[in-house]
C-alpha cells in the first residue's frame, strides 16, 4: 500500500496553482511522483520535445510530508516498490482545485488555512483517488477526490558533462524580453556576439504552391553580457527553442523572481533551463534546433558560413538519429536527412528579403568557413558517435548518455525503429567540403 | 391619473426612480423565458419555473416604486366593465388582477434599454465565480464615472403600467429626456402551481452568507457534476454539499460556527440529491445577495431564499424551490430529465 499525506500551506498552494498553470502550457496531463523526501509535478508535451518537472522539497515546501512506498502489494518486496509512487492526472482537475484562491480580496473569509494532499493506494480497495482537502476559515473544508491513472513518470535525460554553454540571469529581465516576442513566433534564436546576445524570436514563411502558410516574422532583443549573472556560451552560436515553452517557463520563474540558468551544448541537444526557489526546483528540459538562418533564405554571400550550419541543420528535426544514417550511406556532407530536409525546404520556401540579418552577417569574416574546417569535421563525427538515437529509461538514472526523455514502454519502440549502426566501423572520412556540396540542392 | 374613476385609468401604474434595482431582482430569476406576473396591493411578484422542478421568485415591493397605484377591480362597482372582473368570482369585494405571463428576457431587456454601461461593464468583468456578493447591489460612489448619469443625479425614471386581461404591459423609461416607451405582450397564464414547501414540518432551516454558498457551489463546478447532494446533520459534518463528475468528486463542508451558520436548525439528519445545473442557475441571486435562508422539508423540497439589499437600505427576496430527486435513484446515475415524474409523485402525496 502506498501512502502519502502531506500539508501545505496556503502560500504554497498559490506556488502549486502556478505551478500546474506552466504545466498546463505544456501538455493536458501531470505526472504526480511521490519520493520519499519530495513530491515531483512534472509534464512532457505530446511531441516529446519539451518536458518540466517541478521538485517539491518534503522538507521546506511542504510543511508536512510523510510518504511511505508500498511493500504489501500482494507480493514479496521487489526492486519496484523501491520504486517511487507515479501517477498521472488531468491538469483540468488540478487547476479547478487550486485556483487562484488568495488572490482575491473579497474571499478573505474563505481564505484557504492549510491544504492537505493525501494518496492511498490500496489493492484492497476499488477506489483510489488523490484527496486535496482544503480547510479554510471557520470550519468550511472542501474536500476534492481526483481519479488518477498509474503511469510511469517520465525523466528527461540531460548529460551535464557535455553542458559548454551556460548563462544565468534574473528572472525579471527575461520577463521584459518575452514581452517583445512576437504572439504568432514559433521559435526563439539565441546568439552571442562581441559580447551582445541576441534573443531573435521568429516564424520563418512556409508556403504551398502559391498559398502563404506562414507569414514571417522575426523579432530581435539584444542585451550585453553583462546583465547576466553568469555568462559562458560559445560565440556565434545559434541555439533554438520555442518561444512558447520558453515564454510558459519565464512567466513561472518571474512568479518567485529568482535566476534563471540555461545551460546546454550545442543545437539539436537538450537544453537545460533551471531556477530554485522556495523549496521548489524547478527544471525544463528542452530540445533545441540548430540555426535557422541556414535552411532559410539568406542572402549568397552568406553561402559557406551557412552551409556549415546547414549541416547541423540536418538534425533539426529533434528525434530523428541522424548521426545513424550519415555514417552508413554516404560522404558526410550529404547526409541524408539534412538532403532530405534541406530540398524540402529550399523548394517550399519562396525567396524573400532576409530581415536585417544580425551583426553576425555584416561581418564579412563570418561569411567564410574557418580555417579550422576540419574541426568541424571531427566534431560532427562526435556528434554521431555519441548516439543520437532515442534512448528510452524509466529508471530515473540520470548518468545516462546524452539527450533524450526516457520512458520503458516507449523505448523498444523507437530503437528498433532507428537501429542504431555501428557508425564507428562505417565512417568515411569526410572528402568534400560543404561548400561545394551545397550546389547538390540547391 | 390621479382620478381613479377615469375609465381608461391602467388598473395598475407604478412609478421607481431606478429600473436598475428592478433589473438586479428580476435578473436573478432568469433562468427562463417566461414569468408568471402577479400583481398585489403590496407588490409585483414575479415567478419563473422550470420543468415543474424548480421556481424562481422575485418580489417587488411597493417600497421599491415612489409611486404605487393599483386598483384591484371591484366585483360590484361602477367598473365592473372591467374585463379583469367579469370571470372573477369571489366572495371578496377587491379581486386581484389575475396573473398573466411576460417574456423574462425582453422585460430584462427593456429595464436596461438606455444600457447601465459602466455598470455593466463592471459587472460582467466581475461576473466571474469570484465575484463575490457586493458587485451591482449596493451603491459605490467612488467607482462611479464622474459623469455616471447616477452621480449626476439624473437617474431615470420607469413607469410600469398594466390596464387588464389582454392589455400589453406598458414600461416607459424616461433618462436625459429621452424616452422610451415598451409594450410588452402579455400571455396567458399556466397553471399557477407552486412547490409546496411545508414549512410546518422543516427539515433543516440554515442560515448564512450568501457569498459562502455561493463560493461553495461554484467550488463544486470543477467536477462539471450533473447532481449536487445536500447534506444536513445534527452532528458532524454539520451540512455538506457534494457532487461527483468525471474527474473525481467534489464535497464542501461547514461547521457549526455561529460565524458561518448564523442560523442552524437540524433535527435529524437529511440527505436529498437536486440537480446541479438547476442550483447553478441561482448564481446570480447568490452573487448579489447577502444573506441566504437554506430550508428544506421532510419530503426534500429545497427552498433558498436570498435576501438582497438594494440601494436605499431597502431588503428584497428572491426565493427559489427545488423538489428532489427520489432517494432511490440518487445512487444511480440516470438521465437528467426525470424532474417531471417526480413533481406528479410530489403532488400525489400532497
Amino acid at each position: 500500500m502506498t501512502f502519502l499525506s502531506s500539508t501545505l500551506t496556503p502560500d504554497s498552494v498559490n506556488k502549486v496553482h502556478d505551478a500546474i498553470i506552466c504545466l498546463a502550457k505544456f501538455s493536458e496531463s501531470v505526472y504526480i511522483e511521490a519520493h520519499r523526501h519530495e513530491l515531483i509535478l512534472s509534464t512532457i508535451n505530446t511531441s516529446k520535445s519539451a518536458h518540466a518537472s517541478f521538485v517539491l522539497n518534503g522538507g521546506r515546501f511542504f510543511t508536512r510530508y510523510r510518504y511511505s512506498p508500498g511493500i504489501s502489494r500482494g507480493r514479496p518486496a521487489t526492486d519496484a516498490d523501491e520504486r517511487p509512487f507515479a501517477c498521472r492526472i488531468y491538469n483540468k482537475a488540478l487547476l479547478s482545485v487550486f485556483k487562484g484562491r488568495i488572490s482575491d480580496p473579497k474571499e478573505k473569509d474563505t481564505a484557504v488555512e492549510k491544504c492537505e494532499i493525501a494518496l492511498e493506494d490500496r489493492p484492497d480497495k476499488a477506489e483510489c483517488r488523490l484527496v486535496i482537502r482544503m480547510i479554510c476559515m471557520h470550519g468550511v473544508v472542501k474536500t476534492y477526490k481526483l481519479t488518477y491513472e498509474p503511469a510511469e513518470a517520465m525523466h528527461a535525460l540531460f548529460d551535464d558533462n557535455a553542458v559548454v554553454n551556460r548563462w544565468q540571469i534574473q528572472s525579471r529581465l527575461l520577463r521584459e524580453f518575452i514581452d517583445y516576442f512576437g504572439p504568432k513566433t514559433e521559435q526563439l534564436d539565441m546568439y552571442k556576439e562581441n559580447g551582445r546576445v541576441t534573443f531573435t524570436s521568429y516564424t520563418e514563411k512556409i508556403t504551398d504552391g502559391k498559398e502563404i502558410l506562414k507569414q514571417p516574422l522575426q523579432t530581435s532583443v539584444a542585451i550585453d553580457t553583462l546583465e547576466f549573472e553568469d555568462f559562458s556560451v560559445e560565440e556565434r552560436l545559434h541555439i533554438a527553442i520555442s518561444v512558447k515553452d520558453f515564454k510558459a517557463i519565464v512567466m513561472h520563474a518571474d512568479t518567485i523572481s529568482t535566476s534563471v540558468s540555461a545551460r546546454y551544448s550545442l543545437p539539436s541537444r537538450p537544453l537545460q533551463i533551471t531556477y530554485e526557489g522556495d523549496g521548489m526546483l524547478c527544471k525544463y528540459t528542452l530540445m533545441t534546433i540548430g540555426d535557422y538562418r541556414a535552411s532559410s533564405t539568406t542572402p549568397a554571400p552568406a553561402l559557406s558560413a551557412d552551409g556549415r550550419l546547414l549541416t547541423r541543420d540536418g538534425s533539426r528535426m529533434a528525434s530523428v538519429p541522424v548521426g545513424a544514417h550519415s555514417a552508413s550511406s554516404m560522404p558526410p556532407p550529404q547526409r541524408p536527412a539534412s538532403h532530405k530536409y534541406a530540398s524540402e525546404s529550399f523548394t517550399q520556401r519562396t525567396p524573400r528579403p532576409s530581415p536585417p540579418p544580425p551583426k553576425a552577417s555584416l561581418d564579412p569574416e563570418s561569411l567564410f568557413v574557418p580555417q579550422d574546417e576540419d574541426a568541424e569535421w571531427d566534431d560532427y563525427q562526435r556528434v554521431d558517435q555519441s548516439e543520437d538515437v532515442l534512448g528510452w529509461d524509466a529508471s530515473g538514472d540520470h548518468h545516462g548518455v546524452a539527450m533524450h526523455f526516457s520512458n520503458d514502454e516507449r523505448g523498444t519502440n523507437e530503437s528498433s525503429q532507428n537501429p542504431p549502426n555501428d557508425s564507428s566501423t562505417m565512417r568515411i572520412a569526410p572528402t568534400q567540403r560543404l561548400s561545394e556540396v551545397r550546389g547538390l540542392f540547391d | 391619473m390621479t382620478s381613479s374613476d377615469n375609465s381608461s385609468a391602467p388598473s395598475f401604474y407604478a412609478i421607481s426612480s431606478s429600473a436598475r434595482q428592478l433589473f438586479l431582482l428580476l435578473r436573478c430569476i432568469s433562468f427562463a423565458p417566461k414569468a408568471q406576473v402577479q400583481i398585489t396591493k403590496e407588490g409585483i411578484r414575479l415567478s419563473a419555473e422550470d420543468s415543474r422542478v424548480m421556481q424562481g421568485l422575485a418580489f417587488l415591493d411597493k417600497s421599491l416604486f415612489s409611486t404605487y397605484n393599483y386598483i384591484p377591480p371591484r366585483k360590484s362597482s361602477h367598473q365592473a366593465t372591467n374585463d379583469a372582473g367579469d370571470d372573477l368570482e369571489s366572495d371578496d369585494d377587491e379581486l386581484d388582477l389575475p396573473p398573466f405571463q411576460i417574456s423574462l428576457p425582453a422585460l430584462l431587456e427593456t429595464l436596461q434599454i438606455f444600457g447601465f454601461s459602466e455598470t455593466k461593464d463592471r459587472w460582467s468583468s466581475r461576473d466571474s465565480p469570484y465575484a463575490g456578493g457586493m458587485n451591482g447591489a449596493f451603491p459605490r460612489a467612488g467607482s462611479a464615472a464622474a459623469f455616471d448619469t447616477r452621480v449626476l443625479g439624473m437617474t431615470g425614471v420607469c413607469r410600469l403600467s398594466y390596464s387588464g386581461i389582454g392589455e400589453p404591459l406598458c414600461i416607459i423609461l424616461e433618462e436625459s429626456g429621452v424616452t422610451t416607451t415598451c409594450k410588452l405582450v402579455t400571455y396567458s397564464p399556466e397553471a399557477p402551481e407552486e412547490i409546496p414547501l411545508r414549512r410546518d414540518r422543516l427539515a433543516q432551516k440554515i442560515i448564512m452568507r450568501s457569498s459562502w454558498l455561493h463560493d461553495a457551489i461554484n467550488e463544486l463546478s470543477s467536477t462539471s457534476p450533473t447532481r449536487l447532494t445536500i447534506t444536513a446533520s445534527p452532528t458532524a459534518p454539520y451540512f455538506m454539499l457534494s457532487s461527483s463528475g468525471p474527474l473525481g468528486s467534489a464535497t464542501v463542508e461547514f461547521s457549526k460556527d455561529p460565524k458561518l451558520l448564523e442560523t442552524f436548525q437540524v433535527n435529524r439528519r437529511s440527505v436529498n440529491t437536486y440537480k446541479y445545473s438547476l442550483i447553478r442557475a441561482t448564481t446570480k441571486a447568490m452573487a448579489i445577495a447577502s444573506k441566504v435562508s437554506i430550508r428544506c422539508d421532510e419530503q426534500g423540497v429545497l427552498s433558498l431564499q436570498f435576501m438582497i439589499e438594494v440601494e436605499g437600505g431597502g431588503v428584497s427576496f428572491v426565493d427559489f424551490r427545488f423538489v428532489p430527486f427520489l432517494p432511490e435513484e440518487a445512487d444511480e446515475e440516470a438521465p437528467d430529465d426525470e424532474g417531471g415524474e417526480e413533481s406528479e409523485e410530489y403532488d400525489e402525496d400532497e
